[in-house]
């Protein structure tokens, strides 16, 4: 599998560095900055990658009084030194003069974000400090003095609690009066004390700094904070994990079937689909044309039925639950908990994160594996997601398929999953070339999250997904009536019929499912509904088929887009040659005590 | 915070004794360890280690970070 590297066709904006109103807001990961960001700007934001690069930067619209600046929510980087990919972007905006830089501090971890906020200072830009989550440091014990803080960094600083929008009226202020004012940066003159410790190492600097400012107190630590310490630990931490995804799990299922039963169903079967009838019934003569169009298959009737009653609101769900977790920095901990099974899998804690989007949705998954550090395990984690992580939707259908029998089929195939989620990807790290990078994270503090911040991202999220997936299921809603509705596919259906009927055991019926899971992956179970007099073996056969089988269009697309085409090839032959030998084995074995 | 008890002996931090005060005397040049400031001769707590092949769990300052197995094993500290 070479040719890794591949085209990342990122939207990228080289033009954003040579903006002359750009205001900068920086500091370490997990600050809260995206927080900040959210309460700052206007509605209008743009998510972009800088070019060339996996990182991408938020870029929206600041009002001070009656001027309009950019503000660029750049990568939360712990150091300017370059080592990574959003440390270069971080440098090469500070390079591009700025007018004024926004830096915001974690009060939780003074030494390592006073250590950046000296490494800013080095550029001669003006810049505010926000000095976030104090709230969370005095709970921890640890108050700090304000004044002699900004006194020892020559520059405003501000005290915040972002979650709560606390300070942020102050920092506009502040960041109105240092744009205003003729003075550029601190470096231009000696008297300031921050130049003090310029020729002294930073870490130094920065440690010296924090042992003066910080004040001990009694702290008490709240119901938030104890949770977060006790989920680092195996007890209680595993058990809270396990009712934290089953709880998860509960309201994305049951969510989405109460959103579908209450208000998308009805929406699509009695308002959009009828008008959409009618309309093309009065204009169209009967026969192909019109049952591609609006027969049972049609595109108007699958259409809505899948994009906006199936699918949209459990990827809705899915990412309010997702975007819940992870910026109330549960993910992070989940991470720490699972890195001994994912680290024998051959990759780390870390891309947890990523196979759990999977569970949503193959495709962000897919493109958020550019969060791995090496390309082994970004290529690792895809395909592990392509293989054995069911998306939400399919999930969903599995439920219903599995209901009318034992539940414990539906655990079965969990087990399943599993099973083959780690054989892949222990072949995988054994067979492909290159490394995979350790585990290494810093673990925020456990928080409730910003209500804005959360919209926000939830918004961007649901957008994206719409831009990426919008073309593909449009396309598969295309092929799916065409071929349902002129007869191709019951033509096609015999030739299928010795594999599915003599090897899966499957009624013949079962081919339909079979072709329409090629375009998406919950067509492949939804199709096993319509059968009836289907037995629990037959059930748990043709999910697993449907589970293991071919990743949908859309996920096919974005493996060329963030790949190329062979890796999207071999990844979809490998998924339905194993679908096929797994499934028809669990038959064969099973007919054998029957 | 008490001090560890292999005072001068070199160690990694992945067999440290757990909630024990260490200094690094020897650590991978890697950015994101320089980055949380696991570099030599910096001061790192202990709190545990996961079994199984799982993270060990240090605070430095006042930061708790995980580091894999098998980058910890890497990390030489004395007490």
């Amino acid at each position: 599998l070479k040719g890794l590297a591949g085209c990342h066709e990122l939207n990228e904006d080289k033009k954003v560095f040579e903006k002359a109103d750009k205001i900068l807001l920086m500091g370490n990961p997990n600050v809260g900055k995206s927080v900040f960001f959210s309460s700052l700007t206007g509605i209008n934001v743009i998510s972009s990658n800088y070019a060339g690069t996996t990182v991408s930067y938020t870029e929206g619209t600041i009002k001070l009084d009656d001027k309009t600046y950019t503000l660029i929510d750049v990568p939360g980087t712990y150091s300017l030194e370059a080592t990574s990919e959003a440390e270069a972007v971080a440098v090469r905006f500070m390079d591009s003069n700025p007018l004024a830089v926004i830096c915001v501090l974690d009060a939780t971890n003074l030494e390592r974000n006073i250590k950046l906020g000296l490494e800013l200072q080095k550029y001669n830009v003006p810049i505010v400090y926000a000095l976030n989550l104090v709230d969370v440091a005095k709970r921890h014990g640890n108050e700090i003095n304000v004044s002699l803080l900004s006194k020892e960094l020559g520059a405003p600083v501000i005290p915040t609690i972002a979650v709560k929008g606390e300070g942020l009226k102050e920092l506009k202020g502040e960041l109105q009066k240092i744009l205003s004012s003729s003075n550029q940066g601190c470096s231009n003159c000696s008297s300031c004390p921050g130049c003090d410790g310029n020729q002294q190492n930073p870490w130094d600097r920065a440690k010296e700094i924090a042992a003066k400012v910080r004040i001990n107190a009694d702290g008490k630590l709240s119901f938030l904070d104890r949770l977060g310490n006790s989920m680092l630990k195996p007890w209680p931490g595993i058990p809270i994990a396990i009712l934290i995804i089953v709880l998860s799990l509960g309201a994305i299922v049951g969510g989405g079937k109460a959103l579908r039963a209450v208000l998308l169903l009805p929406l699509v079967n009695k308002l959009l689909v009828p008008v959409f009838k009618t309309l093309f019934a009065s204009i169209l003569p009967e026969g192909i044309l019109l049952n591609v169009l609006i027969g049972e298959y049609g595109i108007f009737v699958i259409g809505f039925e899948w994009i906006i009653a199936l699918i949209f609101p459990y990827v809705m769900l899915f990412y309010v639950v997702f975007s819940f977790l992870e910026d109330s920095g549960v993910l992070p901990r989940l991470s720490v908990l699972f890195d001994n099974i994912m680290r024998k899998m051959g990759i780390q804690g870390g891309s947890m994160i990523t196979i759990l989007m999977g569970y949503g949705c193959a495709v962000p998954a897919i493109i958020g594996s550019r969060t791995a550090t090496t390309k082994k395990e970004r290529l690792i984690i895809s395909t592990v997601v392509c293989f054995a992580v069911p998306c939400i939707s399919q999930t969903g259908a599995l439920i219903s398929l599995f209901a009318g029998f034992s539940p414990i089929l539906l655990l079965l195939m969990l087990l399943l999953s599993l099973a083959v989620m780690m054989i892949v990807s222990s072949i995988l790290s054994r067979t492909l070339k290159g490394t995979v990078d350790p585990m290494v994270i810093e673990i925020p503090n456990l928080l409730m999250p910003n209500g804005k911040a959360f919209l926000r991202k939830l918004a961007i999220r649901m957008k994206h997904f719409l831009v990426e997936a919008e073309l593909p299921m449009f396309i598969s809603v295309v092929i799916a009536a065409v071929l349902k509705e002129t007869g191709i596919l019951s033509y096609i259906a015999v030739y299928l019929e010795p594999i599915v009927s003599g090897w899966l055991g499957l009624p013949k019926d079962a081919v339909i499912a079979l072709i329409l899971g090629i375009v998406r992956r919950e067509m492949a179970v939804a199709p096993l509904l319509a059968i009836e007099g289907l037995t629990a073996l037959q059930a748990f056969v043709g999910g697993t088929v449907a589970m293991l089988y071919l990743p949908c269009l859309s996920v096919f697309g974005i493996l060329t887009k963030e790949f190329n085409t062979k890796v999207a090839v071999t990844i979809g032959v490998s998924t339905a040659v194993s679908a096929f030998v797994v499934a028809g084995l669990i038959n064969q074995i099973a007919h054998l005590f029957i | 915070l008490k001090k560890g008890k292999h005072t001068g002996s070199a160690q990694s931090i992945y067999s440290a004794p757990d909630n024990l005060q260490y200094i690094v005397t020897n650590a991978p040049e890697l950015g994101i360890l320089r980055s949380l400031g696991i570099v030599k001769n910096a001061c790192i707590h202990k709190m545990m280690t996961h079994r199984l092949g799982g993270p060990v769990l240090i605070k430095v300052d006042s930061s708790e970070i995980a580091i894999g197995k098998d980058i910890a094993e890497k990390i030489m500290v004395r007490g």
